[in-house]
């Protein structure tokens, strides 16, 4: 898929779990996905302003953000999150910094490719629908 | 109906079993929450979900037959997941899975030692969950047999190898395979019997039983026996008359004699691991879940309103087959006292248990046991504290020793987490003399009226220790001064030392008696007090902070209120009211006095009692008095995160890192400006608002 790379194979099971009871589940998941970590992007770099650093706080954080990437398969972003943790623990505050802008990045990145996915899903219409519910 | 369903007797839905399965899912981020839950679904599997793990809680207490089993995320803003997990584990017996990205060994470790069934990574695949129902079956199994076990053991090793056994083979799960079902068909029937014949099964099933067949001891069984022995008193409590009472069915004299004497009941005996509550790592999940059965015998037990001292189980003594360190001595000491738990403490004992010093002071209490309102939360205090080795169980063990702990400890009730959390907070350091010092006086104190946490705190007077912690339990009644005072007296003594003692005093009463320990300044400063570093937070204040007027008298360093522990210190007592009703209200004590003293900013963080995070108020640290000038700074940790309105749970305090900022502070670099709270142990409040922070000062 287009999304390769960015997207590993969690995405392929949320897409699985897809059916007619709930058809659009995978849209839903992310929708939700991208509603709920600006807000923990957003903790991460005040955490990071904020001095001195609590770098514990820092890695939960990012514990969080990982894990909700990782549910919907946001590899990119997960990989980039444990870079992050690295930081953290080396209390290394730039290569925290740099991460985070990698991180923001990737989320945006992420975000408008599965907006462009979904599009084209609906584009695609009811036929779409039709083959995720066969798998 | 409902235990139909849940023992499937004959119900329909085992026979379906795994489908509809109900499971309880837990886990503060909502996309993996969602995924969950579909997930689930797809098992066909009876889905409840819930953000918080307060909430969770909630669900089951009101009632635990509502669910089969429960899954957790480890990493929880309101509470930690592990201490989710063992609260769940020892009081309502479920089994519990854990979730998380995080997969490094030692947080699996982490994970199973504190009772989890299993341990899944995130994101979680399906295949796996297709398979969690076996957890539930096992566990559903496991309990039967130890029921069955029970009754066959008289002399406790033996029965702790037999019980390793069985148990074994029931977690090994394969020779048993196909016998299972029949067997949990037998063992549900037998439960069934109900109404009082229980004795009748029994059949013994457990293949490895050496001893003749015996009367196995389910819990109704169980629960009219100690009805008999209560109602007898314990010092009549012949097996006689105990048969005379139970009016049961074939059930003889010497099954009667040899439950008493079997000390199988551990719930008989938990209160007073409270004390053990340091769990030492070593605590064994085995133990733990046989204890929880037992605990769930104990509710029944909790009934019981007799604060005769039942005799000691041999829980203990089961015990010691888990624990590999223990020492039998420990236990054996143990047992002879009429320990009498009630409730739930079962929970208790174990994990303090762990540590077989532990028991021997345990002993030492006999009346520990008394009731200890609700046990469950004493357990909770036990896990928390963990950390401590068999020094702190010995330490707690000295103060166990005293028994009027456990008197009072009884009383407190309510709350449970009181006494508990006190314990805990022992396990560092040596806790032993000190312990020993506050706990017998303090427990005095009526503990007993302490409702809420009564958070025993016992100040860990870590003369030489690096960690002390100074539990504070704060009961209530305790008699603030006696708390005070002995916090105090610790304290004082060590604030030469530089150890970092947090004494917190978190007195309910003191807020409601407007006590403010004369002088209070429990917290000695000296060097870093770190408070409730992984201590299990102990309610510092009921509802109301525990003020710890912070009077800086000693001119040591002011503590660094470190780690959620609820250290109030009002200084200037200004504050007291609204400590009281703010959790944690950390003023930071401007240490005006003491010359090195680093300005203790103490991030005040007051917390609204009612949930609402009242601004947090930032203690600053009235540097004015401070001298140190930059020193105190007053971070004010208060994290967004840390409790979120809910009942003071404070858990989040373990976050609230105090940041002390105190780039000046001398703290002999004791301070951190981080205060992990390396463990969780999130005071979490029952609801009642308490907070338990035990005060872990790690140097």
């Amino acid at each position: 898929l287009v999304l390769q790379g960015y997207l590993d194979e969690q995405f392929n099971q949320l897409e699985e779990l897809q059916d007619d009871s709930s058809p659009n589940f995978v849209e839903e998941v992310v929708a939700l996905f991208f509603k709920d970590s600006p807000r923990l992007l957003t903790n991460i770099e005040l955490a990071l302003e904020k001095y001195p650093q609590d770098f514990y706080r820092l890695d939960s954080l990012a514990h969080q953000f990982k894990g909700s990437g990782s549910s919907i398969g946001a590899l990119r972003i997960k990989n980039e999150c444990s870079i992050f943790k690295t930081h953290c623990n080396g209390r290394n505050l730039e290569g925290c910094r740099r991460s985070l802008q990698k991180m923001k990045r990737e989320h945006a990145n992420l975000k408008q490719k599965l907006e462009t996915y979904f599009q084209l899903l609906r584009q695609v219409g009811p036929q779409e629908c039709a083959v995720n519910s066969w798998k | 109906m409902r235990s139909d369903g849940r023992n499937g007797g004959v119900g329909r839905t085992r026979n379906q079993f795994p489908v509809g399965m109900r499971v309880l899912a837990v886990d503060d981020d909502p996309v993996c929450l969602k995924v969950l839950e579909t997930l689930l679904r797809r098992c066909q599997y009876h889905v409840t979900t819930t953000n918080q793990a307060v909430v969770a809680l909630t669900m089951l207490r009101e009632n635990r037959d509502l669910f089969d089993l429960v899954i957790s995320d480890v990493h929880m803003p309101d509470m930690d997941g592990f201490k989710l997990l063992e609260l769940v584990g020892l009081e309502m017996d479920l089994p519990v899975i854990m979730l998380s990205v995080n997969g490094e060994t030692k947080t699996v470790m982490k994970g199973i030692t504190h009772g989890a069934c299993d341990y899944l990574l995130k994101p979680v695949r399906l295949e796996e969950l297709r398979n969690i129902w076996q957890h539930v079956v096992r566990r559903k199994f496991s309990n039967r047999e130890r029921a069955n076990i029970d009754g066959l053991e008289e002399c406790h090793r033996p029965s702790n190898a037999d019980f390793d056994n069985v148990h074994s083979q029931i977690t090994c799960g394969s020779p048993d395979q196909s016998g299972r079902p029949s067997k949990k068909r037998k063992e549900y029937h037998s439960e069934e019997e109900d109404e009082g014949d229980d004795s009748n099964g029994q059949e013994n099933e457990d293949p490895s039983a050496p001893k003749k067949p015996r009367v196995v001891w389910s819990t109704e069984l169980h629960r009219k026996f100690v009805a008999a022995v209560n109602q007898l008193g314990i010092d009549k409590a012949v097996p006689k008359r105990i048969l005379e009472l139970m009016n049961v069915e074939k059930l003889t004299r010497e099954n009667v004699a040899s439950h008493l004497q079997a000390r199988h009941l551990p719930h008989f005996v938990q209160f007073i691991p409270a004390l053990a509550i340091l769990r030492t790592d070593m605590f064994s999940t085995k133990y733990r879940l046989y204890l929880k059965r037992l605990s769930h015998q104990a509710s029944i037990v909790a009934a019981l309103g007799g604060s005769d001292p039942f005799m000691h189980m041999g829980t203990f003594e089961g015990l010691q087959g888990y624990q590999a360190f223990t020492s039998s001595s420990g236990l054996s000491s143990f047992s002879p006292q009429g320990l009498l738990n009630r409730n739930n403490p079962t929970s208790f004992v174990l994990q303090g248990m762990a540590a077989s010093r532990p028991i021997q002071i345990a002993t030492g209490n006999s009346t520990i046991s008394h009731s200890i309102g609700d046990a469950n939360k004493y357990h909770l205090s036990l896990p928390g504290n963990s950390r401590q080795q068999g020094s702190v169980a010995q330490g707690l063990t000295a103060s166990v020793g005293q028994v009027q702990l456990s008197q009072k400890w009884i009383h407190e009730e309510t709350d449970d987490l009181s006494s508990i959390l006190s314990v805990n907070g022992l396990a560092n350091g040596m806790p032993g003399t000190l312990q020993n010092v506050t706990n017998s006086p303090l427990l005095q104190q009526d503990l007993v009226e302490c409702r809420q946490a009564k958070v025993v705190i016992q100040p860990s007077s870590p003369t030489s220790s690096d960690r002390l912690e100074g539990t504070v339990g704060v009961s209530s009644s305790l008699m603030d001064s006696h708390a005070s005072q002995q916090s105090r007296l610790p304290l004082s003594a060590f604030s030469t030392s530089a150890l970092p003692i947090d004494g917190s005093f978190g007195n309910k009463s003191i807020a409601e008696l407007g006590v403010k320990p004369s002088g209070g300044t429990n917290i000695c400063a000296s060097s870093d007090l770190r408070v409730a570093r992984d201590n299990k937070v102990g309610a510092s204040s009921f509802g109301s902070g525990i003020l710890v007027s912070p009077e800086t008298a000693p001119n040591q360093k002011y503590l660094s209120f470190g780690g959620g522990s609820n250290l109030r210190q009002n200084m200037d007592g200004g504050n007291p009211d609204r400590l009281l009703d703010s959790k944690l209200v950390w003023s930071s004590l401007p240490i005006s006095q003491p010359p090195s003293l680093i300005g203790s900013h103490h991030l005040m963080s007051q917390r609204p009692n009612n949930g609402s995070l009242g601004a947090r108020l930032i203690g600053q640290v009235t540097p004015s008095d401070s001298t140190a000038a930059p020193q105190t700074k007053v971070d004010m940790f208060i994290p967004g995160e840390m409790l979120t309105p809910k009942n003071a749970s404070d858990l989040s305090f373990p976050k609230v890192q105090t940041e002390f900022s105190s780039s000046s502070c001398s703290f002999d670099g004791l301070l951190n400006s981080i205060i992990k709270v390396e463990k969780d142990d999130a005071s979490f409040s029952d609801g009642l608002g308490c907070d338990f922070y035990s005060l872990g000062a790690c140097i």
